[in-house]
């Protein structure tokens, strides 16, 4: 029988990046666990992808049957799937814990809440991959999608930064919720607008110019733009290069990481001040 | 000489585990201009120490102040005014360094992963709090062990009794192994059993030398566990001191506790009228009643309360009793 002497002590990790590299992994993890706990699970991630790639595809199907545009339509769909996710869950990164009587547990941990909801949103954004990856197989297998990539190497470069980039803005978004008990509405409101101005279905320069700067300011429209000139072959979409459509998306990465890192900071002092965020 | 004065007051300061001095705490209600509507003082500046391996017991009655101070005390609210000092660092400004060596047992239902396992919780929270993983490999296990909760250690937490999640929620403070424990009404809601269990726990506790904050609604629970005790009422420490010196406030009454049957409010008031009588305490929800009289006449006012008993009430049992940490309190809170 052991007895709380017998307890080995509680040695801790030292090293600032062993630190918080433990700390994104156990966010990771949990949020693995609680995804799947849900049986909910297989709503947004298997059933609302394949009614996107169906909707999408009959929409066209007989016009374009076999030529490229199919691929720019299971990009686009992929895409879709991946937002919806990165988007519905990063709202509910943070706010599950409000919810579930877990926020006072959360903040009182000795880490910013930054990082732990990085962890989550990763985790998040990594499962609307898999969403997006699930309708790549539907449109190839189903539709019978040709999938021969321009540039193979590049059409990774930009997924992997397209995917850092939902991340970013998925922690951004994350500390929308937790200022305001509104926030979900906030979050959810911005889904459906945003598949229009990143163009994941139609080139966005056929949108009105007045929604073009909000387009703009939109990383995954980069991203997207990035994907589909290494993926089809004489693609003619902004008028910026690979390169530049790479750059900016980085930058605007950037941005959103500096500004989701100062709020949460923010987050953290308002909630020591008001002492109810952790209320629902 | 003010610089020197100030030197020694923080030299005294960290000799304690908790050092509080005049803590104030304001909250307040704002408009959408951001003008205060509303103001509410829920500590009025308070003063308490609670020194290296001391059993420190806090109560006082719903909204006394007692959860305000425990989250100032852990970091998770910023006081308005005053200071306090946890294993001699600053609450506004180590955070991250408090909350490595604290623990913390919230009451309630709040604080678990309820979808996942006790140990894919306590993972989780040894994570966060940067213990080894080789080190959270033994002591995970080890704890489950401790808490009673080996062998149903992977199923859900929802599935759990209360007394249950009140024991991981013990394992999970004492994951990172802290030097100091705050227990924010750790028996509450919980059979006597489990109560009990928990109670043994936090004696264990303060056996292996942690310091341990508790707050209570329970008396009998404070004055069987704490060493000294500090009575918090409306935002204030209105006492502090041992159990047993608590007590001696009321050694001038004794306690009538009766268990009666068909006992109304109206001769709850009835009791409450007579002469030297000093306080009545009623339960009267169950179908067999508890009263409480405090008297200082003793034995002496039972053919009074026998006589004020309304038609078909019987009492049922009649102690006569020395006065308890409860009667103090009761007498302390009500002043």
């Amino acid at each position: 029988m052991v007895s709380m002497h017998d307890l080995p002590p509680g040695k801790r990790v030292s090293g600032y990046f062993a630190q918080k590299a433990q700390v994104l992994k156990a966010s990771i993890f949990l949020t693995r666990k609680l995804f799947f706990a849900d049986p909910q699970w297989v709503i947004p991630n298997i059933i609302a992808p394949f009614v996107f790639t169906m909707v999408a595809f009959f929409l066209f199907q007989g016009q374009t049957s076999g030529s490229s545009f199919l691929l720019y339509l299971v990009l686009g769909s992929g895409l879709m799937g991946m937002w919806g996710t990165t988007i519905y869950a990063s709202a509910n990164s943070i706010g599950f814990d409000r919810w579930n009587g877990t926020m006072e547990a959360t903040l009182a941990a000795p880490v910013p809440l930054s990082w732990i909801a990085l962890g989550r949103v990763l985790f998040n954004t990594l499962q609307g991959v898999l969403n997006a990856v699930f309708i790549l197989v539907i449109g190839l297998a189903w539709f019978r999608v040709g999938f021969s990539l321009v540039n193979p190497a590049a059409f990774f470069l930009a997924s992997v930064a397209t995917f850092l980039s939902l991340s970013s803005f998925g922690l951004l978004m994350t500390t929308v919720l937790l200022l305001s008990r509104k926030g979900g509405f906030i979050t959810n409101s911005m889904e459906i607008p945003v598949y229009i101005a990143t163009g994941t279905m139609f080139p966005i320069i056929l949108l009105p110019i007045v929604y073009l700067p909000f387009a703009f300011m939109l990383a995954p429209t980069w991203g997207i733009e990035a994907i589909r000139i290494a993926a089809l072959p004489g693609y003619v979409g902004l008028p910026t290069t690979y390169w530049e459509d790479m750059v900016i998306m980085a930058a605007e990465t950037f941005a959103y990481l500096g500004l989701a890192f100062f709020l949460f900071k923010r987050v953290e002092a308002y909630a020591k001040r008001i002492g109810t965020l952790e209320e629902y | 000489m003010q610089v020197l004065e100030q030197k020694q007051a923080n030299a005294e300061s960290r000799e304690w585990a908790v050092w509080v001095k005049g803590l104030t705490r304001e909250y307040t209600t704002r408009n959408f201009f951001g003008g205060v509507t509303r103001s509410t003082w829920a500590l009025s500046g308070i003063d308490f120490q609670i020194a290296y391996g001391e059993l420190f017991g806090l109560i006082g009655p719903n909204g006394a102040g007692k959860t305000t101070t425990i989250k100032i005390l852990t970091t998770l609210l910023t006081p308005t005014g005053g200071d306090a000092l946890i294993l001699g660092l600053d609450v506004r400004k180590d955070l991250y360094e408090i909350r490595r060596r604290i623990g913390i047992v919230f009451g309630g239902e709040r604080g678990l992963y309820n979808r996942v396992s006790a140990v894919d919780n306590l993972r989780y929270f040894s994570d966060l709090y940067g213990v080894d993983p080789g080190v959270a490999r033994k002591r995970i296990p080890q704890l489950l062990e401790v808490v009673g909760l080996s062998g149903r250690e992977k199923e859900r937490v929802e599935k759990y009794s209360r007394g249950m999640k009140q024991r991981l929620h013990i394992a999970k403070a004492l994951v990172h192994d802290p030097e100091l424990i705050f227990l924010d009404e750790p028996t509450i809601g919980l059979d006597p059993a489990g109560a009990r269990d928990i109670r043994n726990m936090v004696r264990d506790l303060k056996a292996q030398g942690k310091t341990i904050l508790l707050t209570t609604h329970y008396m009998f629970e404070a004055e069987e566990l704490c060493q000294r005790v500090g009575v918090i009422s409306k935002g204030k420490i209105v006492a502090l001191d041992t159990p047993s010196e608590l007590k001696n406030m009321v050694r001038d009454i004794s306690v009538i506790d009766l268990r009666t049957y068909g006992a109304t409010m109206d001769y709850v008031e009835a009791l409450r009228a007579l002469p030297n009588v000093v306080r009545v305490v009623a339960d009267l929800e169950s179908e067999q009643q508890s009263i409480r009289i405090q008297t200082p006449l003793g034995a002496d006012l039972l053919p009074k309360v026998v006589a004020a008993l309304p038609e078909g009430a019987k009492i049922i049992d009649r102690t006569i009793k020395e006065p308890t940490l409860e009667d103090a309190y009761l007498r302390l809170v009500e002043e």
